[in-house]
């Protein structure tokens, strides 16, 4: 017992010496279930950044689909049909060059919208959430753990509302499609269904890094936070 | 000094307990010349003007003061939530300064058990999982950590109210699941910074009636903060915090001729 207090004076960790070990982490299926509750808890604002993510991802996923669909109809399409069209202007939108300009600022201008709605609703979500995070790291949460909360959430949020949206623009493209050069369109070897294939992965990277990366910014702040807030108590 | 000598027997049955896990130290907490200087605008505020301070292990100290005299500041250095600016802390006789984040989040989860004014439960989980977490986070498995936590809702009186949300739970039933989410990991210490300022007199009294039974329980170590005289009566000791330092430290015997008084004065 002496010799202790000798080493306590000296500032030497004796007793507790390789017992002071490194924190773990809480189980995926466990963070999975809060994330889960915590989009539930708000779920008006939970719908309404998932929407904005479905609209960009409906535009973006209808306008590179439809692009292939009319490029595809241009190269196999029926040439009776395609001649005719021509004279109408319907193929105009793949050769004219300042309307696809527009289109690519019209989608890029909706992608940031709906990047900036995940980023306000995420540290809308942090700001309104000290306390608890303060909770959690006086209970041992490692700040790692704090992050993969925040993400997750907004991950959800973003698979959700990419999925949604990208049902929509290929539906919407493929009827519009149909509407415009008629039901040939969707024959076999005009349909390019590979490379829509393509596009809709290319768009469910798209929607989920945008929520990714939108989220990166709030869980850090939020995992960065100092417990002390959280015993702070005075309102 | 009879006190040292009676402190040290009713510290005997939980030293044994400990001994297996090496942990001998007699002083649980100990902090040297601990000051603390916080920047507020153009003015330095000093919080903690050198504390010294140890907490024997399986104590009832309770810390007295006003508020802006340095408690809170205190209790956040002894929780490892905020490091001196000069002097140590010593937990368990290691320098908390001297930790890693790793380690100040094992401390935190298991030396230590902190109680809010606030009861701050996660409103998203149920009373079980709030107990729970804790445990999850020092690495039990999901099925021990629910078997352990429905045990300590048991105990606390809340046995039925598992599955209870914390806002469909009074002030005084969100307070206990708060003791037990504090006593999950069994740590050596809890924190409990004003635990009844946010609940009424007799809610409050029992709020600390279970916590000078579970500290019996639990071979825990309790600190608790108030500025409440009603609520010292469960404490060994107690420290009068004014002005970032210790005024006096009063045993539990001179609070009791103390409390009638100030008692007496309260009421007329």
């Amino acid at each position: 017992m002496t010799s202790q207090n000798e080493d306590a004076t000296s500032g030497r960790r004796p007793s507790l010496h390789g017992t002071i070990e490194q924190q773990v982490q809480l189980p995926l299926r466990k963070a999975l279930e809060i994330a889960w509750r915590n989009i539930r808890v708000r779920l008006v604002r939970s719908l309404l950044v998932t929407s904005g993510i479905i609209l960009a991802l409906a535009f973006l996923t209808y306008i590179l689909c439809s692009d292939s669909l009319t490029r595809s109809f241009v190269e196999n399409g029926p040439p009776k049909i395609k001649q005719r069209l021509e004279n109408e202007g319907a193929l105009s939108r793949v050769s004219d060059e300042t309307a696809k300009s527009q289109t690519r600022w019209l989608v890029g201008l909706a992608l940031l919208v709906s990047f900036v709605g995940i980023l306000n609703a995420m540290l809308l979500s942090v700001t309104e959430r000290f306390q608890e995070i303060g909770t959690m790291k006086c209970l041992g949460a490692l700040d790692g753990l704090i992050v993969e909360l925040f993400l997750l959430e907004s991950t959800f949020q973003g698979i959700v509302g990419t999925a949604i949206g990208i049902v929509i623009g290929v539906v919407l493209a493929l009827a519009e499609a149909t509407v415009v050069f008629g039901p040939s369109v969707l024959g076999r070897d005009v349909l390019p269904a590979l490379e829509m294939l393509k596009w809709v992965g290319i768009c469910l990277l798209t929607g989920t890094a945008l929520t990714v990366v939108g989220a990166l910014y709030p869980a850090w702040r939020a995992a960065r936070m100092q417990p002390v807030d959280a015993m702070r108590s005075e309102v | 000094m009879t006190d040292a000598t009676d402190n040290a027997n009713a510290a005997l049955p939980d030293e044994q307990a400990l001994e297996k896990s090496g942990l001998l130290a007699v002083h649980v907490i100990r902090s040297v010349g601990v000051r603390r200087v916080f920047q507020v605008g153009e003015e330095e505020v000093h919080a903690l003007r050198g504390v010294d301070l140890s907490v024997k292990r399986g104590e009832y100290v309770s810390i007295m003061g006003p508020s802006g005299s340095g408690k809170t500041t205190l209790f956040n250095m002894i929780g490892g939530l905020d490091k001196p600016d000069e002097g140590h802390v010593y937990i368990d006789e290691v320098d908390i300064a001297a930790l890693d984040t790793f380690e100040l989040a094992w401390l935190r989860c298991h030396k230590i058990g902190y109680i809010f004014q606030t009861f701050n439960l996660i409103t998203v989980a149920t009373a079980l999982e709030n107990v729970m977490f804790p445990m999850l986070f020092a690495g039990l498995s999901q099925a021990d950590a629910q078997d352990k936590a429905a045990d300590l809702l048991d105990r606390v009186g809340l046995g039925d109210r598992r599955f209870h949300k914390p806002s469909e739970l009074s002030g005084g039933q969100q307070q206990r699941v708060a003791v037990a989410r504090a006593l999950a990991n069994d740590p050596a210490i809890v924190l409990a910074d004003e635990p009844t300022g946010n609940l009424d007199l007799h809610t409050g009294e029992e709020i600390i009636d279970m916590l000078e039974g579970l500290k019996e329980d639990f071979h825990v170590t309790i600190m608790s903060a108030t500025h409440d005289h009603k609520m010292l009566a469960a404490s060994d000791r107690v420290v009068y915090l004014t002005d970032g330092q210790i005024a006096s430290i009063k045993d539990r015997d001179q609070i009791e001729i103390h409390a009638g008084t100030i008692d007496g004065q309260s009421v007329a």
